[in-house]
């Protein structure tokens, strides 16, 4: 048999990596008494395949104990068939695993799950996010009541938000199988770690608002039509949180005047 | 900081010239004239003494202040946009060398090069001012896909010359040059037509580039392919030898497996006292990946590594007939 090439060697050698046979890399490989080709390559397929669902496992460790060991591995095993790696850093093999999981649900699986993975990826993306310097209180406070309403709080990008018809945040917690409770949950990181927690439909407008860019005003007028007695009231203690939380890391007080949160 | 870290690195360089010559720093005990005069060695590398892997675990005790002689940490896992990682890297790194140990470069890949991960590493590079930058001699990419394994060439002329190209069209995209390590192998080409030692000095001298010698991945692929580990050291080139890894592994009965998960087996630290015989003390890292243990216990064996090798460094010394003639 001639050698194969080092491009087609390569590509023989990809393909046995992901479950194909293929006797012509088989007759590349030598055989030894105690180990024949199929099995020195067997041990790299192996290898291959568990690295990346631990990697996964990792990623999505509340995902996987819902589907168990096995339904995991399976998964897996057919998400890497449809999306194998991309990038040369293992840490974005997951960025399609919540949309796999939505578009082919394992048998057996909870008919949160796939929701359940999106939360988990919503907290990888947070995780290594873009660093900023949080806003604080006191920063506000230094600014003339006059201008708030057309200040434009600028977020941190190390918050995203999860929108579900089940709750995922006790779901995360707890597992088990709770009734349909339509969720939006804010996930995002301080001081290095990455919390989540549920908002009312009040703090979910609001958010909505900040995130798309309008000024404090404007978003104190969405609340309004929500909520009319209490609007200021209430915009104003989810401000608070925000701050506390450290989601605000800029201010916009108007074309010429600003701070700014980046390092 | 940059600066500071910056300054301490070179003093850290020029300190250790001053005292043991370009090999690197002095070993306790052993008296500097004696340590350089083994062979010439990869001058890339200065002697910044026994290192461990950086691993999440491990950064609340690094946090605390808990230092080895110098950390390595994956490439990959730091080119990222921001959070926690970047930040405990930036803080060790500012009273302490790191060096940046890549996974995914697929040097040996038939892919074209991917210049997105060469421009990202070399943002890494240029933020964390590491000792010096290493990858793997092997493929890990097809088709643009990425295995996550390190994969083993065939020993030929062809990939030589393939590899060899590509080192240089890294070194020359990063300014800087790299180290290749020899990976531990499950497997033989029919068709390779040389020793992996061979090889692995082959594709250093023609791409100009170091080597990092793994001693572990030597014993467990002398045992799964049965050659003797020593021919392995004794074929290879000590000026391209500028630091060495040690790490345990597992015994699946027909083959070793370079599994990161255990101590550094006995048989491992002889041959790692041979390799300090043939090539000087040597900036060493002990890896360990899997089922970690408290920081404490890696610790402990870089402080293992670093009494073997000034044991071998006295017995050399001893051994020397400028050392008689000193103390005579």
């Amino acid at each position: 048999m001639p050698e194969p090439a080092l491009r087609e060697l390569q590509a023989l050698f990809w393909r046995r990596l992901n479950g194909m046979t293929e006797p012509a890399l088989e007759a590349a490989i030598v055989s030894t008494p105690s180990l024949g080709a199929a099995d020195r390559l067997d041990i790299y397929a192996r290898m291959y395949f568990w690295r990346l669902r631990d990697a996964l496992a990792e990623d999505f460790e509340k995902t996987a104990a819902a589907l168990g060991e096995d339904g995991f591995a399976d998964a897996v095993r057919a998400y890497l068939t449809d999306h194998p790696s991309g990038n040369p850093s293992v840490r974005h093999l997951g960025s399609h695993f919540a949309d796999f999981l939505a578009a082919c649900p394992p048998a057996a699986a909870p008919p949160w799950l796939a929701e359940l993975a999106r939360l988990e990826w919503a907290r990888v993306e947070v995780f290594d996010a873009p660093d900023a310097v949080p806003i604080r209180a006191d920063d506000m406070r230094a600014i003339p009541a006059a201008d708030w309403p057309g200040l434009r709080l600028r977020p941190t990008a190390a918050l995203e938000v999860v929108e579900s018809a089940w709750p995922l945040h006790t779901i995360w917690r707890d597992g088990g199988d709770p009734p349909l409770a339509p969720t939006a949950l804010r996930v995002w990181r301080e001081a290095g770690a990455v919390y989540h927690c549920a908002m009312d439909p009040l703090e979910r407008e609001a958010l909505a608002g900040l995130r798309s860019g309008a000024s404090f005003g404007d978003i104190c007028d969405a609340l309004a039509h929500l909520e009319p007695d209490a609007a200021a009231a209430e915009a104003g203690s989810i401000l608070a949180r925000w701050l506390a939380d450290g989601l605000i890391v800029g201010i916009n007080q108007g074309p010429d005047r600003g701070a700014d949160g980046e390092p | 900081m940059r600066a500071e870290a910056r300054q301490d690195h070179q003093l850290t360089r020029e300190r250790a010239r001053a005292i043991a010559g370009p090999r690197g720093r002095r070993v306790a005990g052993a008296p500097a004239s004696l340590v350089p005069n083994w062979f010439s060695v990869f001058p890339d590398c200065p002697h910044i003494g026994h290192g461990i892997g950086l691993r999440p675990k491990y950064y609340p005790a690094v946090l605390e202040g808990r230092r080895a002689d110098w950390f390595e940490v994956i490439s990959e896992n730091f080119m990222i946009r921001g959070g926690r990682p970047l930040a405990v890297l930036e803080r060790v790194r500012a009273d302490t060398p790191v060096v940046l140990h890549g996974v995914s470069l697929s040097i040996g890949s038939t892919d074209p090069l991917e210049l997105t991960y060469l421009d990202d590493l070399a943002r890494l590079i240029a933020r964390i001012e590491p000792a010096w930058v290493s990858d793997h001699l092997c493929w890990g990419s097809h088709g643009r896909r990425y295995a996550h394994d390190l994969l083993p060439l065939p020993y030929t002329e062809e990939a030589i010359d393939h590899v060899a190209g590509r080192v240089r069209e890294v070194q020359d995209r990063l300014g800087r040059r790299i180290l290749l390590e020899n990976v531990s192998s499950y497997l033989t080409y029919r068709h390779s037509t040389m020793p992996e030692w061979a090889f692995v000095a082959a594709v250093a001298e023609q791409a100009d580039c170091g080597i990092l010698l793994d001693v572990n991945n030597v014993f467990v692929s002398a045992t799964n392919h049965g050659f003797r580990a020593e021919d392995y050291l004794a074929g290879l080139p000590g000026h391209r030898v500028g630091q060495i890894h040690l790490a345990g592994h597992s015994d699946h009965g027909t083959y070793l497996l370079d599994s990161h998960d255990a101590p550094v087996r006995s048989e491992v630290w002889d041959l790692y006292r041979q390799t300090v015989r043939r090539f000087g003390a040597l900036p060493t890292l002990v890896e360990w990946d899997d089922r970690l243990p408290p920081i404490d216990d890696v610790l402990a064996e870089a402080a293992r590594a670093r009494a073997a090798e000034a044991e071998v460094v006295a017995e050399a010394a001893r051994e020397s007939p400028h050392a008689r003639a000193r103390s005579a």
